[in-house]
């Protein structure tokens, strides 16, 4: 465990120095400090498409940092060495991806929080101190948005495994955006008497082996037609379980090829 | 004295982008001591960090065997007695010296500041402790390898390349270090293309040349026969050259009169010395040399080379039948 816990805590210390994912921080965080100047509307509008349009910011800008973060994280070790010097100690190569792995959702998990910042201090500044209550309901979007990116940072380490960091940019950025946006469509083509037994059994089969990214984008109905969330907590339990369960068999997976790989 | 290091038929082989198959070590036997500093040499390509990877279990050999402290490679017991300073190394560059060694010292469960900083000391650090890495020259972070290497106080190092791209002050201050690792009783695996260096710390070497083992033993039985060079002037082309074939062991050079025989020193030099005086030639010197691992590799590499040809040329030959 401590083995795993210095590599991760040597990676948040690499990934928080890095310069490109601090420019993509500086520019999210820009956004959502101007985003309310962006505006046009009535007072009573402009909150619920503030929130809309800043969480969404949050939640481009946390994907963008998981995938950057996480594709480069194992060629960057084997190309420049580090991991020779790593492996020769009495470190096995899942620990090494296990503890690589929890860096990268660490240091993402420091950016997600101080975006979170940046945004419940606007809310503050623009609507005043006294809806403070409110403003901590805000942050709940976020830490869903937390567990979907961890994911999103599982697939990019299990890709990294073994595909170079171009095609897992794509694979990775391919499958959050499929997971995130096609997820409801499927379920409505597999769920439909109507529709031709392939499609059916294709939508079936997607649905159920891509990991469900929609699950998590539970501020916006307009993406998620058909969620009705009865009792809130048990929903954000169970897709919390659905994502560790599918981090989990990712990590396996990413460890069973990465023990019979050469470095 | 029990073997530090054995490998049997040890084979890795890589497919090239045109399909063929390479044996980049191929068949490999090495024996190494307890105790001793062995020199694993051979030409750029020649395999020599191919193997140390594979005696580290960093990449998985085709065939063959492979032990290390009398286990087999891969057994993660012996990683927290051996270590390993890879060339050409890239340590966390966020870090501190002081926090690189921190660092590699936990992933042996190691939790000692004092032991941390004794080995900056002992690599001459202490003062850029809190320098980090991408502050730190080529020298330096060689410096800082080593002494990552003995966090664990290991038994057997593995050092590939240990002193390139230092200056000759830190290059003698490496080498006594290597040098104190055998008073300590350690043993120590060196590839190098510092000959000089070589000759003088190690004990046994191996010179492998395209995977295979071109020579291998003690190093002063591989340096018996030494070669001796004679100057001449006044002579001409044509009979310089007859030596060419008169005395095939010898090297031969020719220019503007001057002829430099160098040959080896079990050869009777008199009728040489007699014929360039028939010839009118003035010997200008007689320099006897003891062979140097120098002559020692050009030869092993030059005469490895043809035999290699034909051996593949027979092989080939023997497939299209
Ligand atoms: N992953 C790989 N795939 C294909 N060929 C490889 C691979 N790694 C090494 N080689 C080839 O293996 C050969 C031996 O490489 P190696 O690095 O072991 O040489 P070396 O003896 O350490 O040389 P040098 O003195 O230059 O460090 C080279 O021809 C190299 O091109
Ligand atoms: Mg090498």
């Amino acid at each position: 465990m401590r083995v795993i816990l210095s590599i991760a805590s040597t990676t948040v210390g690499e990934a928080i120095r890095r310069r490109v994912l601090l420019i993509i921080l500086l520019i999210g965080v820009l956004f959502l400090a101007v985003a309310p100047g962006l505006t046009v509307l009535s007072a009573r509008q402009e909150r619920t498409v503030l929130i809309g349009m800043t969480l969404g910011i949050i939640q481009l800008t946390s994907a963008v940092i998981a995938i950057v973060l996480t594709v480069y994280m194992i060629p960057n070790e084997i190309e420049r060495r580090t991991i020779y010097t790593i492996l020769c100690k009495p470190v096995q190569r899942w620990q090494f991806l296990v503890g690589k792995y929890l860096g990268a959702v660490a240091a993402l998990g420091l950016m997600m929080a101080l975006m979170t910042i940046v945004l419940v201090l606007v809310f503050a500044l623009q609507q005043g101190v006294q809806q403070m209550d409110q403003l901590v309901l805000l942050a709940k979007a976020p830490a869903m948005f937390f567990v979907q990116m961890s994911l999103l940072a599982a697939v990019a380490i299990f890709f990294s495994t073994f595909v170079s960091p171009l095609v897992n940019f794509f694979l990775s950025g391919g499958l959050y955006l499929v997971g995130s946006l096609f997820n409801s469509f499927f379920e409505v083509i597999s769920s439909n008497p109507n529709s031709p037994a392939l499609a059916k059994g294709f939508a079936t089969f997607a649905n159920t082996i891509l990991p469900n990214f929609a699950n998590y984008n539970v501020q916006n109905p307009i993406i998620n037609p058909g969620q009705i969330i009865e009792n809130e907590s048990i929903y954000y339990v169970r897709v919390t379980i659905y994502g560790l369960l599918y981090i989990g068999i990712l990590l396996v997976g990413g460890i069973v090829i990465f023990d019979r790989r050469e470095v | 004295m029990a073997a530090a290091i054995e490998t049997i038929n040890l084979t890795k082989t890589y497919k090239t982008r045109g399909g063929a198959r390479v044996d980049v070590v191929d068949n490999l036997d090495l024996h190494v001591e307890e105790g001793e500093i062995f020199g694993f040499l051979g030409p750029n390509g020649a395999g020599k960090t191919t193997t140390i990877k594979m005696l580290l279990g960093i990449i998985y050999p085709t065939s063959g065997e492979g032990f290390v402290l009398g286990k087999e490679i891969g057994d993660m017991d012996v990683h927290r007695l051996i270590s390993y300073l890879p060339e050409k190394p890239y340590y966390y560059e966020h870090m501190t010296g002081m926090e690189i060694l921190r660092f590699y010292a936990s992933l042996f469960g190691i939790k000692d500041d004092e032991k941390c900083q004794r080995l900056l000391e002992k690599v001459n650090l202490a003062s850029d402790a809190t320098k980090t890495i991408s502050q730190y020259s080529k020298g330096m972070q060689q410096r800082i390898g080593l002494a990552q290497s003995l966090l664990n106080d290991p038994k057997l190092l593995f050092l590939d390349e240990p002193t390139g791209g230092l200056d000759p002050i830190a290059h003698i201050e490496i080498r006594d270090l290597i040098l104190q690792f055998r008073e300590e009783g350690k043993t120590c695996f060196i590839s190098s293309h510092e000959l000089s260096d070589v000759e003088r710390i190690c004990d046994r070497v191996a010179i492998i040349n395209k995977g295979r083992i071109a020579a291998q033993g003690p190093l002063d039985e591989l340096l018996k026969g030494g070669r001796i060079e004679i100057t001449a002037n006044g002579l001409e082309e044509p009979f310089a050259h007859s030596f060419r074939d008169t005395l095939p062991s010898a090297i031969v050079s020719f220019s503007h009169g001057r002829l430099i025989l160098d040959v080896p020193d079990e050869i009777d030099i008199n009728p040489i010395l007699d014929a360039i005086r028939d010839k009118n030639g003035q010997v200008a010197s007689v320099i006897p040399r003891r062979k140097r691992l120098e002559d020692l590799f050009v030869e092993t590499i030059s005469e490895d080379d043809p035999k290699r040809a034909r051996e593949d040329a027979a092989r080939k030959k023997e497939e299209s039948k």
